[in-house]
């Protein structure tokens, strides 16, 4: 299991840390989400063996957002 | 029974809309939060119009949250018995600190600058997380997009901070009961009372914006950006600030010719009359000799505003004046050129006395 930052600066307002975090649901290998509209940053603890950055980065994108490595 | 009937036509009546002065800010901060969201919706979801924001919901949530509230509320007051009500200079400090929210939020939303995120309520993530898989069903961050409840469901509940004038007296009323059960029922009803205006009044606003659709954020940012300063200022009135916008114009010195509606005895200097009327002091400036002790008489005749919880900021006074009736004020001698302020208990009115002669 690792932790990372991702930028995430197009949220809008804390709703949009809500569904951030709803991706934790669609990707197996996402422990948790922890997504701060004040911070414009999600924290997310994964396991690299089951999913990489790049998932991480399309799963915020189809809910609406664009997330980069911090 | 009849004093519920009293309670809600009050509530009905002069309740809902001198509430929904006071209170609509929160209102409006909650209704912001799903109008953005309905909007982002709209934006990120090609070929798709969001008819017009879904409100109703919200606006339901946040007055039912204030209901329960006030009847928890009143439920207390009626079981202590006791003066629970906050005094002038809390209530003062937190429509300021409200105000300043506001304006806050406003400036958040009109994206000035990343700082102002601060004043976002992020509701606590065991609850956005509870939240999230209640409204999905399970998983699946696009089965069904969430609503943020959290935010109306708190700011309603909040506005039991910041009651206004005629809350306030009905509050006076459930702790006179001196029974939790009686309490909370006339606390109910009057509430139950001012909803539909609020509901109605927040409902047809929000239909008549979303028109406007991309625009509508930034009438609600100068909604919300209004309501803080008007509550900052009413803050600042409770408190007696010379800050305060109503001092900027006031003529000090002159004294106004007889403004009152309903005629009153003339003040000789030592002896003062006001009126306090349904919208607001009469007249707005008293002159008084200075350094001899002198009578204040405020005058009321049908008054149902907030102009009947009077406060003297500088002496600590808050008188809450019958509808009908004469409540004498002594005031201590003051050094000349004193200018002691004075205003309704939400800061919506005001006036002041003029230690000149």
């Amino acid at each position: 299991m690792v932790k990372k930052v991702f930028r995430v600066n197009d949220m809008h307002c804390p709703n949009c840390a809500m569904r951030v975090e709803s991706i934790e649901d669609d990707l197996p290998g996402i422990k948790q989400v922890s997504a701060s509209y004040r911070k414009g940053q999600m924290v997310v603890e994964f396991d690299e063996s089951k999913v990489d950055d790049a998932a991480i980065i399309a799963a915020v994108k189809k809910a609406g957002y664009l997330a980069e490595a911090a | 029974m009849e004093q519920y009937l009293v309670a809600f036509i009050t509530g009905l009546t002069t309740g809902g809309l001198s509430c929904l002065a006071v209170q609509g800010g929160l209102l409006a901060s909650s209704l912001a939060h799903q109008i953005e969201q309905d909007i982002l919706e709209a934006g990120t979801q090609k070929g798709k119009r969001v008819a017009h924001p879904k409100t109703a919901l919200p606006i339901a949530l946040f007055l039912l949250s204030k209901l329960v509230a006030y009847t928890i509320l009143g439920f207390l007051l009626g079981l202590l018995g006791s003066v629970l009500t906050l005094n002038s200079t809390v209530r003062a400090i937190l429509l300021i600190g409200i105000g300043i929210f506001m304006v806050g939020n406003a400036l958040r939303m009109f994206n000035v600058h990343p700082i102002f995120r601060i004043f976002a309520i992020e509701s606590p993530k065991f609850i956005t997380r509870y939240i999230r898989r209640a409204a999905n069903g399970k998983g699946g961050s696009q089965t069904r997009p969430h609503r943020d409840w959290f935010t109306p469901i708190f700011l309603g509940a909040l506005t039991v901070l910041i009651p206004c004038g005629v809350t306030q007296a009905m509050m006076a009323v459930a702790l006179a009961t001196g029974s939790p059960l009686q309490g909370a029922a006339l606390m109910f009803a009057f509430v139950l009372g001012t909803s539909p205006v609020f509901f109605l009044v927040a409902y047809l606003t929000t239909r008549i914006g979303a028109r406007l659709e991309k625009w509508f954020m930034r009438f609600v940012a100068v909604v919300v950006l209004v309501l803080g300063l008007v509550s900052v200022n009413s803050g600042l009135n409770l408190v007696g600030s010379p800050l305060a916008l109503a001092n900027w114009f006031r003529p000090a010195e002159t004294a106004q010719p007889a403004l009152a509606s309903s005629p009153l005895p003339q003040s000789d200097g030592v002896t003062l009359y006001l009126s306090a009327e349904n919208d607001g002091y009469y007249p707005q400036v008293l002159n008084a000799k200075s350094g001899t002790a002198v009578t204040l008489n405020v005058v009321t005749n049908r008054t149902f505003s907030c102009a009947r919880d009077f406060v003297i900021p500088a002496l600590g006074v808050e008188e809450l004046l019958p509808e009908t009736g004469t409540v004498t004020i002594p005031i201590p001698a003051q050094p000349a050129g004193t200018v002691m302020r004075f205003t309704c208990s939400m800061g919506m009115y005001t006036g002041e006395i003029v230690f000149d002669q």
